[in-house]
């Protein structure tokens, strides 16, 4: 597992479907295009969410950690 | 996905939160919402309905339960708190079949400013269903 630094973090802990989506639109429009942000989660459904929301969007998925506490996703702004 | 019709016939607190919370989605992503509320989910376009939106039926019992799951999730406890927060996103249009504004009393006075007005279910079906890239029913 790689050293990730975060250029921003959002934790979305204890919230469910649409609000991970919906903050992670938000956060991601607050950095620059090459920052990373961070996600934490709880929600299962961001498991699938994130990914393929990535690919949508032009961002980078660089890295997506799983963990007792629940998630992890490295974003790279496009 | 560029554009999203939504036809919203059900109303009753629970129902309404899926075809919103789709639309939450969709809109945060800069997707073009566009919402029909037709039937009595017309009402949920007055103040006095979103507000007054409660469980029915079988479920009614856990109205107080499923708001405090709502809130817990991270969506407003309220249906009106969440109109106005899909409307926040600049890309959620919320429109009111004029034949149901007409049958269940919904007017150009009682309509929330969060809605686009009252339409002909023909100019929304062809001028937004059709040409939507997708379109859903609930």
């Amino acid at each position: 597992m790689t050293d990730i630094k975060a250029d921003s973090k959002l934790d979305t802990s204890g919230k469910c479907c649409p609000m991970p989506i919906v903050e992670t639109n938000v956060a991601i429009k607050k950095i620059n295009s090459g920052d990373i942000l961070e996600i934490v989660a709880t929600d299962p459904g961001t498991v699938t969410d994130i990914p393929a929301w990535c690919e949508r969007t032009g961002h980078t998925l660089v890295e997506s950690r799983t963990s007792e506490g629940g998630f992890q996703f490295y974003v790279k702004k496009g | 996905m560029k554009s999203l019709a939504i036809v919203v016939r059900e109303d009753g607190y629970d129902k309404l939160l899926t075809p919103l919370a789709f639309a939450y989605l969709q809109g945060a992503e800069g997707t073009q919402v566009d919402l029909l509320f037709v039937n009595w989910a017309v009402k949920a376009l007055t103040e006095e309905g979103a507000q007054g939106q409660v469980i029915q039926g079988e479920h009614a019992d856990q109205d107080g339960w499923v708001r405090q799951q709502v809130e817990k999730a991270g969506l407003p406890p309220d249906i009106y708190d969440v109109i106005k927060a899909l409307k926040a996103t600049d890309n959620v249009n919320f429109y009111a079949c004029s034949l149901a504004a007409s049958i269940f009393g919904v007017n150009e006075d009682n309509l929330i400013p969060e809605a686009s007005g009252i339409v002909g279910a023909s100019w929304f079906l062809n001028e937004k269903a059709a040409k939507a890239e997708h379109c859903q029913y609930f």
